[in-house]
């Protein structure tokens, strides 16, 4: 097998630990994913970044640093991918879905965090994440308290820009979050020695577009009456989005979604016909964190759509390709991102908004609301969109759950019993 | 309890599991690329799964292909039993 020891040791990863990781992900991925029938046979290329996720874009992303290369870590799809690629680096998106990390975690931030961010501080710290050590710098928001607090630790570690998003959306914080556009710009110019123009900027424009535009269509294919792909191997689909080659990723999903298409013809669905279709609305899903759409595929439910920020906030809203100037660009891109509806803002009806049109388009049965414990912004946020959603009659169940297993039979319980009442409706 | 038999292609480097990967396209034979089970290798990387009546027809495109470098074909005989989920 593959040996990527020496690539490891010179990022300085803690190998044995590390060890212990690799040791349990074939089983699980395994057990969640190789046992689904009837899959697409172009979701072989997301199996095979998956088994290679430590190695293959590590070795990649090692190869373009010895090139003169910078690689920036992100945590958050407010965070420009444009002005990165424009500097000719690469973007990893560095979110941390394993519980795995929990214990170097704690070490550095309070117990009572979420587990996404517990997971990225025990990631960086415990040298346990390749990913995290192929970063020439990371990148912070200003989106949550656990987030913002986390970069202050982070910066005893490693360099890092901080962007400072307001948490409303008027006019002076549309023209504020074009000034930080501006500063992360001049700073990845910095970091890269590579001048950012508005022609590199139109060029990475239309490289991220065609991203979102191939995950576009593979969602359209999740439209249909028994769509031709299960909901955690298109969930599986958008993570890699996050981190692996865009020119590629693109060029792959594409063949993915010619695959599906024609299924789509030949009346070829994966689910069994009654599957009550549930649209996920919530916290992002970072890999390997694939428990829920595990649990209700395995309950007789089909997924078909995620309002997360590992589903349709990530690509539903294009960049205007028109810009000419640099003014041009930080005003476009500050629109676009900025279209996004994030817990972390005040006030955030514009959310319930997209839950309500996103049911409707994707032909849902019922929505399940997912939490991570101590994620205060999303957790406070059920209620307005549970009475929110009683005036359309839409049916909602909340689900607070952490990275750990031990719940998994009683969230099974609780979303059968919610598939039954959709059914009977 | 169900038994289940699987065979996996191991290989030094992905490079030739994504060349077997071609020919077993072109030779109409199902696979999936699959991470390696840890009971055969203790090293991540992709493994290729295919049935066990395969292996005959696998064995010899290797043949037919002496470029593809393989670390032989392994079937585990496992107890269909889940360990992460008990459903
Ligand atoms: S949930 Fe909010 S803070 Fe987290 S990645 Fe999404 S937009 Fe960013
Ligand atoms: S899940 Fe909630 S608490 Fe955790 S990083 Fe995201 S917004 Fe912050």
């Amino acid at each position: 097998m593959a040996d990527y020891k020496e690539l490891w040791t010179s990022l300085d990863i803690d190998l044995e630990k590390h060890d212990q990781l690799c040791a349990v992900l074939p089983e699980f991925y395994g057990e969640i994913y190789m046992q689904q029938e009837n899959r697409p046979e172009a979701m072989n290329y997301y199996n095979f970044v998956v088994s290679e996720i430590h190695g293959y874009r590590v070795q990649e992303l090692a190869d373009m640093r010895k090139d003169g290369k910078k690689v920036v870590g992100t945590f958050c799809v407010y965070v420009p991918d444009e002005i990165i690629v424009a500097a000719n680096a690469a973007s990893v998106g560095l979110c941390a879905g394993s519980e795995f990390w929990h214990p170097d975690g704690e070490k550095v931030v309070p117990r009572n965090t979420c587990p996404l961010v517990k997971a990225a501080a025990g990631a960086l710290v415990g040298n346990t994440c390749p990913y995290f050590k192929s970063c020439d710098m990371l990148v912070g928001e200003t989106t949550c308290d656990a987030k913002k607090k986390l970069w202050e630790t982070f910066a005893e570690y490693t360099p890092i820009h901080v962007m400072n998003l307001s948490s409303m959306k008027r006019e002076q914080d549309y023209i504020n979050w074009q000034g930080e556009i501006k500063l992360f710009k001049e700073r990845m110019e910095e970091l890269t020695g590579v001048e950012v123009t508005a022609e590199k900027l139109s060029e990475s424009t239309k490289l991220l577009n065609d991203k979102r535009r191939a995950l576009q269509r593979l969602y359209e294919t999740r439209k249909v009456a028994n769509p031709p792909i299960s909901g955690k191997d298109a969930l599986l689909v958008t993570q890699i989005a996050f981190y692996d080659d865009p020119a590629r990723f693109t060029q792959m999903t594409n063949q993915l979604c010619d695959e599906l298409e024609k299924r789509i013809e030949n009346g070829e669905g994966v689910f069994e016909k009654k599957a009550p279709r549930i649209l996920i609305t919530g916290i992002p899903m970072a890999i390997p964190n694939w428990k829920l759409h595990h649990i209700i595929e395995t309950s007789g439910g089909a997924v078909v759509a995620e309002e997360t920020c590992t589903g349709v906030k990530y690509f539903q809203n294009l960049v205007d390709e028109s810009a000419s100037t640099l003014e041009d660009h930080y005003k476009i891109l500050a629109d676009r991102y900025l279209k996004t509806n994030c817990a972390c803002f005040t006030p955030n009806t514009s959310r319930i908004d997209d839950i309500v049109r996103l049911y409707k388009e994707y032909a849902a049965d019922g929505v399940v609301y997912y939490t991570l414990p101590f994620c205060t912004t999303y957790a406070a946020e059920f209620k307005a969109v549970k009475e929110a959603l009683a005036k359309e009659n839409i049916p909602v169940i909340n689900i607070e759950s952490d990275y750990g297993l031990e719940d998994a039979g009683q969230i099974k319980t609780r979303l059968e019993a919610f598939f039954e009442m959709i059914g009977n409706k | 309890m169900e038994k289940e038999s699987k065979s996996f292609v191991l290989f030094p480097s992905h490079m030739h599991g994504l060349s077997l990967e071609r020919k077993l396209k072109e030779n109409g034979i199902k696979y999936a690329i699959s991470p390696t089970p840890r009971e055969l290798s203790s090293c991540c990387g992709i493994s290729i799964m295919i049935s066990s009546t395969d292996i005959e027809a696998v064995r010899e495109i290797l043949s037919e292909n002496p470029g593809i470098k393989t670390d032989g074909i392994h079937t585990i005989n496992r107890q269909a039993k889940k360990r992460f989920f008990d459903f």
